[in-house]
């Protein structure tokens, strides 16, 4: 019994193990009163800790109770199958329990009651069992038979004691007593032994268990209210997968609504399936093809060809077992790469290093490819060191050393940083040993010519021969004994030096011989006139530098104004060659020199007129020279008419005015071309002629127009406007008699404040005037008034894609029109917003779900057959909208 | 061709094949006639009114407003006919509506010498006192106003391309100017009468009974002269014009009328969507309901027409002047002083705590305006290093600008 209570308590709901409990309740000794006392006042005692536990042993207690009953009902057959009834009855105690659960005496009470009232015939059992097992005992005694015969016996006249037949017309006793009703479980009996008992037991016995007491359902209005709130969340939710595509439709700026043309191919493979032969050729293509004979050949020679590719397993294994130890190999390497990166030894990394070099050097020295190679390799470097300077503490770490000065530093930084330094020298300087082979020479010729060049005298000249002589032999000797050491004892250096000291020699040999050959020409020439030396030196001054055009400007200038100092000079040497020009004929050589260097050198533009020159000098019939001499001021220009005809020299000089000389000059052209009356200026000015007086004319307009001084008044006129839109201060005033009778004001004059501000005032008025767009146009008023209604011609502000003003301009400026766009694109650029075909039926918008890892175009999400189109381009006014309350398609 | 003779006479002649249209007296003088936007109608300006006839020489209409004009310009995009009359008033009337778009006085004086600028629909108009004023028609004052002679200006011509303006002078001058930047280009001597560019940019100067011809050979718009041409003496030259796609160049002189070749002056190649020369009538109808709905509002005009669309000039800020800012900060603390006080209870509307609230509120009422002040000044603070940056470098070549070595 004890034990079966136990059972009871550590279980926590009833109706679970009643089964087993019930078996327990059978096995159950009895136990003695004693005992059964000292339960229930443990009862009692745990039915002070909580209602729950409480109500728990009142069951227990109960069925304790029952258990007796129970035991008794053995007896008589007739409970056996209605074992639940029992057990229903605790339920109804429970109740009455709640009512009065203050008490624990109450509750003793109730157990009491309940036994009491637990029917009278539980007294009656008591009275007859005691009776049953006494007569029992006693026929034990009379005929040695066992109890249990008797006993059976008994339950038979038990069963008997029911005279009538149990159903629904006659309930039993307890039913109608009230507490045995009929439950779920009576029920079910008569299914037990049908296919679906099992499950439908477990269900119910899952119902039971989980018996809550149900809430009152909440207000109907509550409810809506709920509903609808989910409802809304729900749709919300739900809306937004068309917020994609509504929002395509709104900012597409043309929507079409045509029937959907379906291609009908997708892929290349479903048109080349779709193939039928039809021409000829394709049809005799298709018969060879698709022969039979030719198949099966195929097929045949497939087969021998997979017979062929047959691999012996020896050698698969082979395969595999080299693939996995090459494999194995590498993981070792790599791991033993990651030790060695991984160890922090300064030393040990020197050191490797150091082997590295050792290594490297050796190999250099003894293979060729791997020289070449390293040679790469420190050209990149260099390079890089050229690009980057990154030694040249350029660095984040080196800049802050450096402002923090050496001093500051402790050993190891210094030495870092002039390490640093010294690498980068180092970079830098093996750069400039490289290269040095080739621009010496260069440096060295360039040099030769700086110093030829700016004295053209002979002596000079023939000096400088003497002394490039010199340096070049001087060179070829240094060139043997140049590279012992360092990268030039490299072999493959010494033999590219080889080579280009043959090269170098022969140049060598060459200069030198023309150096010779021109110191004699020179020596020539120096027994001619000096004049004449004096223009073949000029010469060649001149052919050099045409020779050599990017030669620097100022050594032609200074040769310029050597020949400008000395002008007058030659103006007499010209003469003289003029008076003998037909014995010389330098002169024609001379001349075409001056115009060059004149045409060079002069900025007024007048080359036509030189080029005149030129070629009246060269056709000699007309016996006429001008001699154009330009000053080293330009301002203004000597024009010399110079008429040599059978000796006699006529010199007329005319001195313009330097405002307009090409007009001049042009008009001394028109002179000899034409002596027509009507020119169009008036200046008609010739040698021969009498001058026209040219202020005159001016002076006769200025007479005429006298009376009205337009000048003044537009002046007048454009200060007007000006005050107009920004008023000129007002001087500053002081009220008459105000802080006068103090002198102070006298003696200070107006106060500082006020004149500031004047000042002030004035100078904004003067910037605002100069920013002005006639600020520096005299003659033009333009007005700056703002037209409001030009206003809404422009853009109010800078639309999205754009950030900068000019950009938009600028593709404003773009014209648009059937003369700048090809016809598809215009047709693209004035689409209308919706395109529709007639008779068109324009469906709703439909939504498809696309799968996004598939990978399918977009196409479908708009419908069936609707497609948008997005321009970018050109729309000024953005994106057009289209709405679409219901849209479209 | 239209021709008018001071008498009244007026003709219109076909100068395709030299035919005559119709001729017609109107008993009075004309003073100018010109064509509106296709032929079947012109405008002439007679002794007290312009009157607008058809190709039939009907009169259809008379515009008194304008007064007794002395030139007409019709501006053909805006189907606008401008004209000035002796009052020297501007009048610019639609033709499609007939509204009177504005009326202008020019204040200058007696005019005769009207141009329109073909590029930008401009009106040029010369005056006695040397000056030419430039006109749009939604602006009351002239946009440009330039002195171009001491004398009065006699003559005006655009370029075609609205890049270049001649003007002549009385005072023996001819000048050609570049009206982007509004500099003379070139001065010449000579006198005027008449002015004109052909499409080819050749400009034609008719003054007495001489005629010339002159053209930019060098490209530089230094102008020489190309041609001449010399009536009998004694006929007066004037007005000279260019037909159009022709080589020809009219004269309407003191004898009638004549024509003279003037070889490249007229554009070879006409586009049939400008003008087509061999329109038939139902091309024209076709054109003119297109140009009627390409029609161009007055507000279009301006300087510089590729203005359009772009993005609106930053437009001065009304700055409010000294005095203005010190007196809306008065009223603001007056307002403040004036404020209702909230009457509360238990000592905190005690006279020191009254006046501790109404001193916060007026120091509140300030508070903007000076803190405004304390913007403007550092703004100007700040401006005037940034003036100095613009000034290096423009904009597209700051790229290539030497990062600052570091």
């Amino acid at each position: 019994m004890g034990k079966s209570f136990l059972s009871k308590k550590t279980s926590l709901g009833g109706s679970k193990y009643e089964k087993k409990n019930s078996k327990d309740e059978k096995k159950g000794p009895r136990l003695p009163s004693a005992l059964q006392r000292e339960v229930d006042s443990l009862n009692t005692r745990y039915s002070d800790n909580s209602d729950e536990e409480e109500e728990l042993h009142d069951t227990d207690i109960y069925e304790y109770n029952e258990a007796q009953a129970e035991e008794e009902s053995r007896k008589n057959r007739r409970y056996d199958p209605v074992d639940n009834l029992e057990y229903k009855l605790p339920d109804e105690f429970e109740d009455e329990n709640l009512s009065s659960d203050d008490d624990d005496n109450n509750v003793d009470h109730a157990s009491e009651s309940k036994s009491n009232m637990n029917t009278s015939d539980e007294s009656e059992d008591d009275v007859e069992e005691d009776s049953v097992g006494r007569h029992a005992r006693m026929l034990q005694n009379i005929t040695g038979m066992p109890a249990e015969v008797f006993d059976g016996k008994k339950q038979k006249f038990g069963v008997v004691s029911e005279t009538y037949p149990e159903s629904e017309y006659n309930p039993s006793r307890d039913t109608l007593d009230g507490d045995g009703r009929i439950t779920i479980q009576d029920l079910l009996v008569p299914l037990q032994k049908k296919r679906g008992y099992s499950e439908l037991n477990k269900r119910i016995q899952k119902v039971e268990r989980k018996s809550v007491p149900v809430q009152t359902p909440i207000s109907k209005v509550l409810q809506e209210n709920v509903d609808r709130k989910v409802a809304y969340e729900h749709t919300k939710k739900d809306i937004t997968k068309w917020e994609l595509p509504v929002k395509r439709h709104r900012e597409a700026t043309t929507i079409f609504f045509e029937k959907d043309t379906n291609v009908g191919f997708s892929t290349v493979g479903a048109i080349a399936s779709g193939f039928t032969p039809r021409t000829n050729f394709e049809k005799k293509m298709d018969s060879l093809i698709n022969d039979a004979k030719v198949v099966e050949a195929y097929r045949e020679d497939g087969a021998r060809l997979l017979e062929l590719n047959k691999i012996s397993v020896e050698d698969v294994i082979d395969h595999k077992n080299s693939l996995a130890k090459m494999r194995s190999l590498l993981f070792r390497h790599e791991m033993k790469a990651k030790r060695i990166k991984k160890i922090k030894s300064k030393t040990y990394h020197r050191l490797l290093k150091k082997d590295k070099l050792k290594a490297s050097h050796t190999e250099m020295q003894t293979d060729p490819e791997a020289a070449k190679e390293e040679a790469m390799k420190q050209e990149f470097k260099r390079a890089e060191e050229r690009l980057t300077l990154k030694h040249k503490n350029n660095s984040n770490w080196a800049k802050r050393v450096k402002k923090r000065g050496l001093e500051a530093q402790d050993e190891g930084t210094r030495v870092a940083i002039s390490e640093q330094l010294n690498q980068h020298a180092d970079l830098t300087r093996k750069m400039y040993s490289m290269k040095e082979s080739s621009s010496s020479d260069e440096t060295s010729d360039e040099d030769d010519e700086d110093e030829l060049s700016p004295d053209a005298n002979p002596d000079g000249v023939s000096k400088l021969l003497t002394k490039a002589k010199e340096k070049t032999q001087k060179l070829l000797e240094t060139e043997d004994e140049m590279g012992t050491s360092g990268v030039l004892s490299l072999p493959f250096m010494v033999r590219e030096m080889k080579k280009r000291k043959e090269m170098a020699y022969a140049e060598a040999k060459l200069a030198i011989e023309d150096y010779e050959s021109s110191l004699k020409q020179l020596e020539d020439t120096n027994g001619a006139a000096t004049s004449e030396i004096r223009t073949s030196s000029g010469r060649r001054v001149f052919g050099a530098a045409r020779k050599q055009p990017e030669e620097s400007v100022n050594r032609t200038k200074s040769g310029n104004i050597d020949r400008d100092s000395d002008s007058d000079y030659e103006y007499k040497a010209n003469d003289n060659l003029d008076v003998d020009r037909a014995g010389n004929g330098a002169l024609q050589k001379k001349v075409p020199l001056d115009a060059n260097m004149l045409r060079g050198e002069s900025d007024s533009g007048s080359k036509s007129v030189y080029t005149s020159f030129d070629d009246t000098v060269r056709d000699p019939d007309p016996k006429t020279t001008y001699e154009v001499a330009i000053f080293a001021s330009n301002s203004w220009k000597k024009v010399g008419n110079k008429n040599v005809s059978n000796g006699i020299d006529k010199k007329s000089v005319v001195v313009v005015e330097p405002i307009r000389p090409q007009q001049d000059l042009k008009e001394v052209d028109k002179d000899d071309t034409e002596s027509e009356e009507e020119m169009v200026d008036g200046f008609l000015s010739s040698g021969t002629k009498a001058d026209y007086e040219l202020p005159s004319q001016e002076d006769l307009i200025r007479r005429a127009f006298a009376g009205d001084d337009v000048e003044e008044e537009f002046e007048k006129d454009k200060l007007e406007v000006l005050n107009e839109e920004n008023p000129e201060p007002e001087k500053p005033l002081l009220l008459p008699g105000w802080g006068q009778w103090t002198h102070i004001q006298k003696k200070k004059g107006t106060p500082s404040w006020l004149l500031e501000e004047h000042e002030s005032a004035k100078r904004k008025r003067e910037e605002s005037l100069k920013k002005r767009k006639d600020a520096h146009l005299k003659h033009v008023i333009i007005s700056e008034k703002i037209n409001k209604k030009v206003e809404k011609l422009h853009a109010k502000s800078l639309p999205y894609p754009y950030t900068s003003q000019e950009a938009f301009n600028m593709s404003m400026r773009v014209p648009i029109g059937p003369e700048f766009h090809p016809a598809a694109s215009l047709r693209a650029l004035n689409c209308p917003e919706v395109v529709k075909t007639p008779g068109h039926i324009i469906k709703p918008i439909s939504f498809e779900e696309v799968n996004p890892h598939e990978k399918e175009d977009e196409q479908k999400m708009k419908g069936p057959n609707q497609k948008i189109k997005n321009k970018k381009s050109n729309n000024v006014k953005g994106a057009k909208k289209t709405k679409i309350k219901h849209k479209s398609n | 061709m239209v021709v008018a003779g001071r008498k009244g006479h007026v003709a219109l002649i076909d100068m395709m094949n030299m035919d005559l249209i119709k001729e017609f007296q109107v008993r009075e003088a004309v003073r100018d006639v010109v064509f509106l936007h296709n032929e079947l109608f012109f405008a002439a300006a007679q002794k007290k009114y312009p009157y607008i006839y058809n190709r039939d020489g009907t009169e259809l209409h008379c515009l008194k407003e304008h007064g007794a004009v002395l030139k007409l310009q019709f501006l053909r995009n805006h189907f606008l006919l401008a004209s000035i009359n002796k009052f020297g008033q501007l009048h610019y009337q639609d033709v499609t509506m007939g509204g009177m778009v504005a009326n202008y006085r020019t204040g200058l004086g007696r005019c005769d010498v009207m141009q329109v600028n073909p590029f930008n629909a401009v009106l040029g108009l010369g005056h006695s006192c040397g000056k030419v004023t430039m006109w749009r028609p939604t602006n009351a004052t002239p946009l440009i106003k330039m002195l171009c002679h001491h004398g009065p200006v006699s003559a005006m011509a655009f370029h075609p391309g609205g890049h270049l303006m001649a003007t002549a002078g009385m005072e023996r001058k001819i000048k050609v100017w570049d009206i982007r930047k509004f500099e003379v280009l070139h001065t010449y001597s000579g006198h005027a009468k008449t002015l004109q560019f052909s499409q080819k940019g050749l400009l034609a100067i008719g003054s007495g009974s001489r005629v010339q011809i002159w053209k930019d050979t060098a490209g530089n718009q230094d102008y020489s002269r190309y041609m001449s041409h010399s009536m009998v003496k004694g006929y007066q030259v004037g007005k000279v014009n260019f037909q159009p796609y022709e080589d020809v160049l009219a004269l309407g002189h003191s004898q009638g009328i004549s024509a003279i070749l003037v070889p490249g002056s007229g554009e070879p190649n006409f586009d049939t969507w400008v003008a087509n020369p061999f329109e038939t009538p139902k091309q024209r109808r076709e054109k003119e309901i297109h140009s009627l709905l390409d029609k161009l509002p007055p507000e279009t005009i301006m300087l510089d027409p590729t203005q359009i669309g772009t993005l609106r000039p930053p437009r001065a800020k009304e700055q409010l002047t000294k005095q203005e800012r010190e007196a809306a900060m008065e009223a603001a603390i007056e307002s403040a002083k004036q404020g209702p006080s909230k009457k509360k209870t238990k000592g905190r509307s005690k006279p020191t705590r009254m006046q501790k609230k109404k001193q916060d509120g007026i120091m509140k009422a300030k508070r903007p305006f000076l803190d405004q002040q304390l913007n403007d000044e550092r703004q100007l603070l700040n401006k005037k290093p940034k003036l100095n940056e613009e000034v290096q470098l423009p904009l597209s070549l700051q790229r290539f600008a030497r990062k600052e070595a570091t």
